[in-house]
């Protein structure tokens, strides 16, 4: 890639994610579904397997996961200009909104409206981080097997105290062993 | 000084954080031991983190560097924070990319991807719980506000900010 594309495109991955920043409800998972949405949906430069692997690897690094999503997603449509560009593009609306918020505080704290309306909004993030998994989905499940995995996945991660990383993990290893014995079984 | 004091305390954050509310332990004992808030802060930085958007680390980066040293405390915090993504993830990125066809990363991944939709369907689990039934007790207005997005996202093809500002009217009028 050009030196002038590699801007070309940082530049528009910043635009796109300073504007989806500003819609990132519920800790971060709702940007996964505005993500499926414009580049696999509608761009078709990436396929929903590459956009779960990206996640999973995200979840499983410390620091921020929904931050660590964009910078591996940057770095892979164009390097490490682009992956920084699309961090500082989702980082910008939460940290200009959060400084207003800081200076109004008191204002904010205990506003009738401003609750009423992000009970609103709390609601409406649900639908749209089940839409995205439905999306994701598709291309996740193939047999059996996996049905058990995310089931099992679910459950560790909704009912025990089981951290994000060692459910990737287990991921990993159940992966490696379950396609080991079918290659032995061919074979 | 102060500013590098609140850049390493959030560099220690952001190394210790493995993603959202298991944050919040960490982040309050940091605020609490160095000053920079009290504990009843903190569990107003979390409520304000969930009311604005943005994850939590960023929101409490820039609440607690605004308010300890104005504008240059939150950009060091923040840089504090974003510093596991900016070297670990970097590593991570790098590797991943040029492990992309390897076979035993592809049989790591068969599973991945499934278990990935587990965890991601345990945070609707999660969220759907606290805004449908806060406090044990249950919430109708929420969750009709929560089907008709469901029906404006998979029927209508609404985009997420406009069924996310639909909601916000909802909840003003019927909350």
């Amino acid at each position: 890639m050009k030196t002038k594309d590699r801007l070309k495109l940082a530049t528009e991955l910043f635009l796109f994610f300073f504007k989806i920043g500003f819609f990132t409800f519920g800790g971060g998972w709702s940007i996964i579904a505005e993500m499926e949405k414009e580049f696999v949906e509608k761009k078709k430069i990436f396929s929903s397997e590459e956009l779960l692997d990206i996640w999973s690897i995200a979840k499983s690094l410390p620091g921020i996961a929904i931050i660590n999503v964009c910078l591996i997603f940057g770095y892979q449509l164009g390097g490490i200009l682009c992956g920084i560009a699309a961090v500082f593009g989702i980082v910008l609306p939460s940290a200009i909104i959060l400084s207003l918020v800081t200076m109004f505080y008191s204002l904010i704290k205990d506003n009738g409206y401003v609750e009423r309306a992000m009970t609103g909004v709390r609601a409406a993030v649900v639908p749209i981080i089940l839409s995205a998994a439905l999306s994701l989905s598709k291309k996740a499940f193939s047999d059996w097997f996996t049905y058990a995995v995310a089931f099992l996945a679910f459950f560790l991660c909704a009912f025990t105290d089981v951290s994000n990383v060692a459910v990737i993990l287990i991921g990993a290893l159940t992966g490696l062993l379950m396609m080991e014995v079918k290659t032995r079984a061919v074979a | 000084m102060l500013l590098l004091k609140l850049y390493i305390v959030f560099l220690k954050i952001g190394f210790t954080s493995f993603g959202g509310m298991s944050m919040i332990p960490v982040i309050n004992s940091e605020m609490v031991k160095h000053g920079f808030m009290t504990s009843s802060e903190v569990t107003d930085i979390v409520a304000i983190a969930e009311m604005t958007p943005g994850s939590l680390g960023i929101n409490c980066a820039t609440f607690a560097g605004m308010r300890v040293a104005g504008i240059p405390g939150e950009i060091f915090a923040t840089l504090g924070v974003l510093t596991p993504t900016f070297t670990l993830c970097v590593l991570a990125a790098i590797f991943f990319k040029k492990m992309k066809n390897n076979r035993y990363m592809g049989h790591a991944m068969y599973a991945i991807r499934p278990a990935t939709i587990g965890l991601i369907l345990s945070a609707v689990f999660v969220l759907g719980r606290s805004a449908y039934f806060p406090h044990a007790s249950f919430a109708p207005t929420s969750l009709l506000i929560g089907l008709i997005s469901l029906y404006l996202l998979m029927r209508h093809k609404l985009s997420i900010p406009k069924v996310i500002g639909c909601a916000a009217l909802l909840g003003l009028l019927i909350c």
